[in-house]
């Protein structure tokens, strides 16, 4: 079997995960298509390096990597540093106030609506945040797999992972206090 | 709403859209990897035939002049040369950098005027790779910009000097000694990476490096 071959049987079925991914990191359709494009062709370059261990975390942290170097070059203003160390009630007072968004009781109560207000909480989130809780809740990644992809030690993801999900919990809930 | 972390963790899994892939991303995504794959076999198949072309000509020379043919050539000497500048930089704690600074605009101008050409230097801690600063080598005869980075808890150095007259590169891995090595030439400059992490890992560093060339 050819290299290519290869790299598409064991690669290749992980695209919508690499897809979620690059989408939740970009926040946008079309640039997650060329990062995720990106990342694939650079995926195969260094394929070698790949061992007998996960495709999926060893591709997404590649996808991972591709987002950032991308944002880096295009969104600067994305890439705000977080404080691991720092205390967040500041941050989630400003993320309540970012966008002032949808603020209609009704449609607060129904499903699509719940929907709608978790995607748009976790798009305002700082994308240190964004990505250990996508990695974690949507792909289902591993804290040491997390570790890896993203370039930080396991106690600093844990710490994310927490302060994360305390983030969302808070912008959801001045959301909410805001629409009824 | 009272609801802890824990369910706010429940929430993105429940209520969070997982995006799935287009089909034109599919096709898209397809062709470039065949574009890819297409593009790293010519040289492949040339390299080969490289090759076939020098063992024949060994074959017709005498057994002792086809042994010293046979001594590593430019690439597996280089390789080899960078592995060991490598590991002594790690030996002590001051080998590593003449100049100690993770600012690009300290260890930038260090560079200027120890050496006849301007190696790039940008910190990339964003992506990973911290700048930790940098010093000077030497590399296949001549004098060489080193530039360290941390990646985790790892060292990484890159390696760069003049490519007199060769045409540019794309970035090519080696493994030696269980380092993982990555190297290019690009606009007159040759450039080796190499550190004991993955050389997809390297990759990146490489992409990132290859953006500022």
């Amino acid at each position: 079997m050819t290299r290519l071959a290869r790299f598409q049987r064991s690669v290749l079925p992980h695209l919508d995960a690499a897809y979620n991914l690059a989408r939740w990191l970009t926040r946008n359709d079309h640039d997650a298509e060329d990062v995720v494009q990106e990342a694939f062709v650079r995926a195969l370059r260094y394929f070698d390096s790949l061992r007998q261990d996960d495709s999926r975390a060893w591709l997404l942290a590649i996808v991972r990597n591709t987002c950032f170097t991308w944002l880096e070059k295009n969104r600067p203003a994305d890439m705000v540093a977080i404080e691991d160390e720092g205390l967040i009630s500041a941050d989630a007072e400003s993320l309540g106030h970012a966008a002032p968004g949808e603020s209609n009781p009704e449609v607060i109560v129904l499903q699509s609506a719940q929907k709608k207000l978790v995607n748009q909480a976790l798009e305002e989130l700082p994308v240190a945040y964004r990505e250990v809780l996508v990695m974690r809740e949507l792909e289902d990644l591993s804290y040491k797999e997390i570790a890896q992809a993203a370039g930080v030690p396991i106690g600093t993801v844990m710490s994310r992972l927490a302060r994360g999900r305390e983030l969302l919990r808070r912008t959801i809930e001045v959301r909410m206090r805001k629409a009824s | 709403m009272n609801s802890g972390p824990g369910d706010s963790a429940e929430m993105i899994a429940r209520d969070a859209t997982y995006h799935r892939a287009s089909e034109d991303l599919r096709k898209r995504v397809g062709a470039a990897l065949a574009r890819e794959a297409g593009e790293s076999r010519k040289p492949f198949l040339w390299h080969l035939f490289g090759t076939a072309l020098a063992c024949a000509a060994v074959a017709v020379l005498t057994w002792s002049l086809a042994l010293t043919m046979l001594l590593p050539g430019g690439d597996e000497r280089i390789a080899q040369e960078i592995v060991t500048a490598h590991v002594r930089s790690l030996m002590a704690p001051n080998h590593l950098a003449d100049v100690v600074s993770t600012d690009q605009h300290t260890v930038k101008p260090w560079f200027t005027g120890k050496l006849d050409f301007a190696p790039p230097v940008a910190d990339y801690a964003a992506s990973g790779f911290t700048l930790t600063g940098g010093r000077l080598d030497y590399v296949d005869g001549r004098a060489a910009a080193a530039i360290t980075y941390r990646h985790r808890l790892h060292v990484v150095n890159v390696f760069v000097w003049p490519a007199t007259g060769e045409a540019d590169r794309a970035p090519h891995t080696h493994a030696r000694q269980g380092y993982s090595l990555v190297g290019w030439t690009r606009g007159g400059l040759r450039f080796c990476a190499v550190g004991d992490v993955a050389a997809a890992d390297l990759g990146v560093l490489a992409d990132l490096l290859r953006d500022k060339t």
